[in-house]
This record gives structure tokens, C-alpha cells and sequence, in this order.
């Protein structure tokens, strides 16, 4: 699920745009709220793009209508877009193409802290009628996993967060989330809560007890950034559209303040900016986000007013982080100059760029301790000649070694009890069914796992034993090995897997490390 | 002797082509049905029967009547259309061997 929105220059689309362009006929609307209804969670409300292509008429220009027609009544093989025959009719589908052939790129909507606060709904109003422990069968909390089931259309009854007992791997819960589910964070301060963050950045606060949405709020149209902060009283969101952060309340989920993403980047351009990741760390009490365009990183602090601290020029089109070091230190990753930046959140300042492969993704990240060394594994797109998972010391920051890998790779999973580091190759023909696994210590590609689907997200059980892999796209399982053997030990069935994410993250900060020393590094940095 | 050593060959034979069009099955099944008719089950919000568990001779008869378009349908008889005896035999197969 790979994020392909590039840079937009909307300032300057945005004022090309005459005012009321868009008020056109019945028509025009009648096409843009279809579009809205079955295509824009993916391809953006603004026609900007998302998880799938912008599509407008700068995009579409000179595309065959009919080849047009074709996509979007089968679907487009090995990638996300599902087949709208049967669910549109012949006349609605000829008149979406013309529509988007013919509709610009829409200047960014307005989406302010008085529509985020309107936008809370209610489920349970009163909390203390919650029951006081899981009313299933659980050992420890950490044992549940979540994975996000985006639904093939992005949004319906496929469209859940679906909660695992991962040392069973039988489903707990279900929580409806109406757009596909994109993320799920966990509160670190209190095990019972989830928020789970949807393609249309609704956040739904989730009770793990009892497995069910207890409110939600609609941050922006669109976008991944999801944070928690250390003491589990703050959410922060980040949107693609519009370009905006909002602090939340985690309790009530009540906005407390937005911010304007813009700045100066590293070429010297004022720019509006997409939110990248957004991350909290248990070593402060702060917020960090990546303004992706910007290519700065914001270090909020939690306190009086939320003041900002902007981190510039630390790369071309930043996306996404993992923390190390006690959660002192960031590696976020920059698309246009392959490298990942180390940043210091205490000293508030870039420590060092190393290479990263081509187009770095380092999805959740992994660092994992080898022999004394902290070693950090970086995946990423591979849109070149060189396909490589760039393993760093994080100690020293430098590279430690470029693995060769079968492909472009999204998203990494390591474990300190598991022996293998998971990559998910996502190259789109048949090597996308698999995830290639990197011995620890040897630092080579030892196996690779044919999961089916188009294979992506792997992530350990908390205790290490077992590795979970969504079997995503066309494929509807959740497919569970054992993480020494290798062998298959359960499949669970739902709509289009993707993210996967284990509650023991709350202790391990990032994949793969220890919790003891992030229960040291926690201490020390009080 | 003799012919008892050829039934065993017939059967392997038998049980590696059948292993074989289940694999080849599996393949084409992917490139071809999945997107709309999903694996084990279609999505909850498709239009599309889910066909996994279903008696492989109905499919085939079912894809071969959309091929010849006997059986009516501008999408199936499209999709049908670049499918070959071998292709049918493999996806049904595969998808008879699924459980639902």
C-alpha cells in the first residue's frame, strides 16, 4: 500500500483556480459525489491522489476513455483498485470518466478545528459502564494484535479493525470503522484503549476490553500521521488534504490546537505540506511530525500553548520514522534523496543522513541488538536498478551493510526472541506474494515465505514466537507462521489485510528492540 | 507384478498432474478470478458469487458456456474468453479444492 502522492504545487494550482469553477451543473455534482462515495478515499477528495493515482484532468489527459471504462469496471491486477461492475452501472461509470477527465486538481478544502470538534461522534457516554478487564480469554494485553482490514472497496462491512489473541490467533474483536482502517496506535499510559485512524482520517477511540468504538472524530479528509503521547493523554493527527496537524485529547478526542503545515524546504521554497508521520516517544513529552513536502520535522511540546520547534532541511520529501536510543533518537526516512536522517529530539537537530536504498520506506522500522550493536533495518521502494535493505548502527550511524533482496520492500519486522528480520517484497508481479527473511547475524536472506495475495505488513507476536503477514489485495487472509520454523500455522480470513500492528509495541517502542531497555532508556531520560 | 506396478504409476501420475493444475490453478486464479471473486470468499460489498468449495465439473461447464458465450454475460464472457481448456481446468481445480 504503497503512498505515491508527490509533490503538489496547489499554492499555485490553487490560484489558478477561478472561484466557483466547481459550481458547475447538477451534473458535475451528481458526478462528484459518486466520486466522493467510491473513489475519493483512495484517490483523494481534492482529485490529488492518496494510496492511488491523482486523478483529474491534468492526469487523465489523453487517456482512452474505453481503456478507462475497462479499469474501473475489472479492477487493475496486483494493485488495490477493485472491480466496480455490478456496483456501478454502465452509465454511471461513462459519466465518472468523462467527469474526471474533465475536473481539475480542487484547491485544498477546509477542514478547521470547529469542523474537526462537530465532527465527534458518541457510541458509549458513559466509560464507567465499561467492563473492568477483557471480557475474552487473554494472558496479557500485549498478546493482542490489530490488523487493519481495509475491505476491497476501501469502505463498507469489509472495512474493520480486526483484534487477534496472537498466541491462539483466533479473532477477539471487530470494530467497524465504515472507511478502510489505515493505522491503529495504542494508548502506552493505558492498556485498554486503541485508535485506529481510517483512509478518511476518522479516529476511532477503541475499547480493547470490550472491543468496541467508544467515539470517534473526523480530523481531516485524508492521510496516515497517528501519535500517542507518552503519557496517554494526546493524540496528534497529521492530514495529506488538508495540510494540517490537530492536537486531540485522547480521552474525549476534543481538538485542542491545529497547525498550518508550511515552510521553507531544502531547495528554499515556501511550501503547504502534507503531514508525514506523526510520532510520540517515551522519552519526552512531546510530539515529532514530519511535514513532507517541507522536509522539516516539528518537535511539539506538550505543554502551555504546544510550542513548536522546526527542524529544517532534513530531506526531500520526508515520509516515515522509527525511534531508537530510548526514544531520543529518530530515523525518518526521505523519499527523493534516498537517505534516512538521524534526528536528535533532544538537542532538536539532524545528527546524520545515511544512505537508505532507493526511495526509503521504512514502514513501522526495526532495530534489533546483534552482538552488542543496535543494528537498524531500513526498507525501501527500490525504484531502481539496486533493490537492498540498508542496515545500519545505530549507535554509530553508519551503514552496516546493503542486503540484496528479491525487490522494492515496504515494511520490516524484527523481534529480539525471533531469528529472522521479515521484509515484504512488494514489486508488482509474483515476487509481491513473498517475504524474504534476513538472518539477524549473518546479515543475508536465508528464506523466502510464498504468503499469496500481494504480501505485505509482517509483524512478531509479542513474545516473538510467531510472525503474522497480511496475504492483502486480491488475497483475504492473514497468514501466521512460527518464527523459527517458518512453518504455517494459522490463515485468518478477512477483506484486503494490510498494516498490522501488535499491542507489545507499546513496550518495544520499535520492532525489535527490548522492552527492558526501553524501560532503562524511559528512566534515564526522566 | 506388472500391472500392479503400473496402477501405482497411473496414480502418481494421476496425483502430480492434479497437484500440478491445482498449483497452475492457483496462478491463474490469482491473475484472472480473485480480484473480483476473492479467494475463499468475495468481498462482503461485491456482486460476485464466491466460488471456492464449488464442484470443479460445474466450472468448468460454467466457464466453457461463458467462453462459447451460450451463457450471457459481457464481463464473464470477456474473462472467460482468454481462458484455455488447460487454464479451466486448472482454476476450477483450485477452486474446488478450497474450503469455503
Amino acid at each position: 500500500m504503497k503512498i505515491i502522492k508527490k509533490r503538489l504545487p496547489l499554492i499555485v494550482l490553487t490560484a489558478l483556480l477561478p472561484l466557483g469553477a466547481q459550481a458547475a451543473t447538477d451534473d458535475a455534482q451528481k458526478f462528484h459525489q459518486l466520486f466522493e462515495d467510491n473513489c475519493a478515499s483512495c484517490h483523494g477528495s481534492d482529485h490529488g491522489g492518496f494510496l492511488a493515482p491523482a486523478l483529474n484532468s491534468e492526469t487523465l489527459k489523453g487517456r482512452s476513455p474505453t481503456a478507462l471504462r475497462t479499469i474501473i469496471m475489472t479492477g487493475s491486477f496486483d494493485t488495490l483498485m477493485p472491480p466496480f461492475y455490478g456496483r456501478l452501472n454502465d452509465d454511471q461509470i461513462r459519466g465518472l470518466v468523462k467527469h474526471l477527465q474533465t475536473t481539475p486538481k480542487l484547491p485544498n478544502p477546509e477542514w478547521t478545528i470547529d469542523d474537526i470538534k462537530k465532527s465527534i461522534k458518541v457510541y458509549v457516554s458513559d466509560e464507567s459502564t465499561l467492563p473492568a478487564k477483557p471480557t475474552y480469554d487473554i494472558d496479557n494485553i500485549d498478546n493482542v494484535i490489530g490488523v487493519a482490514a481495509r475491505g476491497k472497496y476501501g469502505r463498507g462491512e469489509g472495512s474493520k479493525a480486526v483484534f487477534i489473541n496472537s498466541t491462539t490467533h483466533k479473532v477477539i474483536g471487530e470494530v467497524p470503522t465504515g472507511t478502510a482502517a489505515h493505522i491503529i496506535d495504542y494508548n502506552p499510559a493505558n492498556p485498554r484503549w486503541a485508535y485506529v485512524k481510517t483512509d478518511t482520517a476518522e479516529i476511532y477511540k477503541v475499547d480493547l476490553y470490550s472491543m468496541q468504538a467508544v467515539r470517534s472524530v473526523k480530523t481531516g479528509y485524508n492521510g496516515p500521521g497517528l501519535g500517542v503521547s507518552r503519557d496517554g493523554k494526546y493524540i496528534m493527527a497529521g492530514s495529506f488534504v488538508p495540510h494540517n496537524a490537530v492536537i486531540l485529547d485522547a480521552d474525549t478526542l476534543e481538538p485542542l490546537k491545529t497547525f498550518e503545515l508550511e515552510g521553507i524546504d531544502p531547495d528554499g521554497k515556501q511550501v503547504s505540506s502534507d503531514s508525514g508521520m506523526v510520532i510520540g516517544t517515551p522519552a519526552d513529552d512531546i510530539f515529532a511530525i514530519a511535514l513532507e513536502n517541507a522536509g522539516q520535522v516539528w518537535v511539539v511540546d506538550l505543554k502551555d500553548g504546544f510550542p513548536v520547534t522546526r527542524i529544517t532541511d532534513v530531506g526531500r520529501h520526508l515520509h516515515d520514522a522509527f525511534l531508537t536510543h530510548g526514544g531520543q533518537k529518530l530515523m525518518i526516512a526521505s523519499y527523493d534523496d534516498s537517505i534516512v536522517a538521524a534526528i536528535d529530539l533532544k538537542e532538536r537537530k539532524i545528527i546524520k543522513k545515511l544512505e537508505a536504498g532507493c526511495v526509503p520506506h521504512v514502514g513501522g522500522g526495526s532495530a534489533v541488538v546483534v552482538d552488542g550493536r543496535t543494528l537498524g533495518f531500513g526498507t525501501n521502494f527500490g525504484d531502481c536498478d539496486k533493490t537492498v535493505v540498508s542496515v545500519w548502527d545505530l549507535d554509530k550511524m553508519e551503514v552496516v551493510k546493503q542486503i540484496p533482496v528479491s525487490g522494492g520492500t515496504e515494511s520490516p519486522a524484527a523481534h529480539a526472541n525471533a531469528p529472522y528480520v521479515a521484509v515484504d517484497i512488494i514489486s508488482k508481479d509474483r515476487r509481491a506474494r513473498t517475504v524474504q527473511l534476513i538472518d539477524k547475524k549473518t546479515l543475508e536472506v536465508v528464506k523466502t515465505l510464498d504468503v499469496g495475495g500481494h504480501a505485505y505488513f509482517p509483524e512478531y507476536s509479542a513474545d516473538g514466537k510467531f510472525l503474522y503477514v497480511s496475504a492483502g489485495y486480491s488475497g483475504d487472509e492473514v497468514v501466521v507462521y512460527d518464527s523459527t520454523s517458518l512453518e504455517k500455522v494459522a490463515s485468518i480470513s478477512m477483506e484486503s489485510p494490510a498494516g498490522i500492528f501488535s499491542h507489545g509495541r507499546v513496550r518495544y517502542m520499535t520492532r525489535g528492540l527490548s522492552p527492558d531497555e526501553f524501560a532503562n532508556a524511559a528512566q534515564g531520560a526522566k | 507384478m506388472k500391472l500392479i506396478f503400473a496402477g501405482v504409476l497411473a496414480l502418481l501420475s494421476a496425483a502430480s498432474a492434479n497437484a500440478a493444475s491445482i498449483y497452475a490453478g492457483q496462478v491463474r486464479a490469482a491473475a484472472v478470478c480473485s480480484q473480483c471473486h476473492g479467494i475463499t470468499v468475495p468481498s462482503a460489498e461485491a456482486p460476485f458469487p464466491s466460488l471456492a468449495g464449488r464442484d470443479a465439473d460445474y466450472l468448468q461447464t460454467a466457464l466453457k458456456q461463458y467462453r462459447d458465450k451460450t451463457r450471457k454475460s459481457d464481463i464473464m464472457n470477456a474473462i472467460a474468453g482468454s481462458l484455455s481448456d488447460a487454464d479451466i481446468a486448472h482454476v476450477a481445480a483450485y477452486y474446488a479444492s478450497l474450503k469455503p
